[in-house]
């Protein structure tokens, strides 16, 4: 039941989900769960880093497969213009987080691989420390809050 | 009928056009386009709405184009902590330098008495002073956003360093009678420190500008 309650909210049908909500007065984190809104960009933008470089941490990478996997993992919310990515790429290998490399594909298409370096993985604990400080932070807060 | 490549093509102008350079990175993004398109034509639509799809999924052009210079902005602030680097270690060699020769009385300084030695290293002193007191004190500089009005500053600032120099060597040096080392003061007073303010001048507008648009991102 609740994953039906969450694909209608999904599609935005506010008033089935009006009538669901007034048939099954199911409690709010199902809503929560189900019902993510999209990430909104400042979000999107700063977290561009972190998860391009804990993505290549697991293996070499090229830009669009990035963008899916990120896609896929986020459930389509952490909607990235697809053309965006490759400046942040860039910026990223002149900062000497990360190293590319033309290679062909199994297909015979052409494609410039990305890959982590030392400084990238230095870079990638840091992201990691501050952001699980950030959620640990929002966490307590939250948790103090239905105390 | 819908051409695909002939699209493609256009699609690649337009992206041109926006400044986005080819090879790289326009090829890589003409790859992630065709991928993308790849993956459509498995959803059944018709070729030109996928082909639409995935370039309103790539962006617009000058949004890409407009991250892609932040890049370059990137680069080119490490050139100039290069030049900065290189500019204090010249000055400071050749002020090295000057000083090593007064002070062991190299080639014309072995005529200078010890007062003139003094004024000589004050002299060297001052114009190292100036030269890196422009870097040192670039946040009361006024903030040139224009590079054109910055370049222009500093091409004149030479040209008048230039002019007074030829005026001092052809007009008013001939016009005394120096001992030698009247001549080495004199020399380095009047030409080494004026060459100080302006080097000071110009190192100091150019950091004062560069510093304000790194903070303000812009």
């Amino acid at each position: 039941m609740s994953f039906d309650f969450g694909s209608l909210a999904e599609f935005g049908m506010e008033r089935e989900l009006f009538l669901w909500r007034a048939i099954f007065p199911l409690d709010i984190h199902i809503k929560s769960m189900y019902r993510v809104p999209m990430i909104r960009k400042e979000l999107v933008a700063a977290s561009a880093e972190p998860l391009i470089l804990s993505l290549l941490a697991k293996g070499e990478s090229y830009g669009y497969a990035i963008i899916q996997e990120v896609k896929a993992r986020s459930g389509g919310k952490m909607n990235w213009t697809d053309g965006m990515l490759y400046p942040v790429l860039h910026r990223m290998e002149r900062r000497g987080l990360i190293k590319a490399r033309w290679a062909e594909s199994e297909t015979g298409r052409k494609r410039k691989y990305y890959s982590l370096k030392k400084d990238g993985k230095a870079a990638m604990a840091r992201h990691h420390e501050q952001w699980s400080l950030v959620h640990s932070v929002l966490a307590g807060l939250k948790k103090e809050q239905y105390v | 009928m819908f051409d695909l490549e002939q699209s493609i093509a256009d699609w690649r102008k337009q992206m041109l056009a926006a400044g986005i350079k080819s090879p790289v990175p326009l090829e890589e993004l003409e790859i992630h386009l065709r991928e993308e398109i790849e993956r459509q034509v498995k959803s059944g639509l018709s070729e030109q709405e996928f082909f639409n799809s995935a370039v309103q999924k790539i962006g617009q052009a000058h949004m890409i184009q407009n991250e892609f210079k932040k890049v370059e902005a990137t680069k080119e602030d490490r050139n100039w902590k290069f030049v900065e680097n290189l500019f204090a270690v010249v000055t400071s060699l050749f002020s090295l330098f000057l000083c090593g020769m007064v002070i062991f009385k190299m080639g014309s300084f072995s005529e200078a008495t010890s007062s003139q030695q003094t004024s000589c290293l004050v002299g060297i002193g001052t114009f190292a002073l100036l030269a890196w007191g422009g870097r040192l004190s670039c946040r009361m500089f006024p903030v040139v956003r224009a590079r054109q009005i910055r370049d222009a500053i500093c091409v004149s600032g030479g040209a008048l360093l230039m002019l007074w120099w030829m005026v001092f060597v052809h007009i008013i040096l001939p016009r005394h009678d120096f001992t030698t080392g009247k001549l080495l003061v004199t020399i380095l007073w009047v030409m080494i420190v004026p060459c100080g303010i302006f080097l000071g001048l110009s190192w100091g507008i150019e950091a004062a500008a560069r510093k304000k648009v790194a903070m303000t991102g812009s």
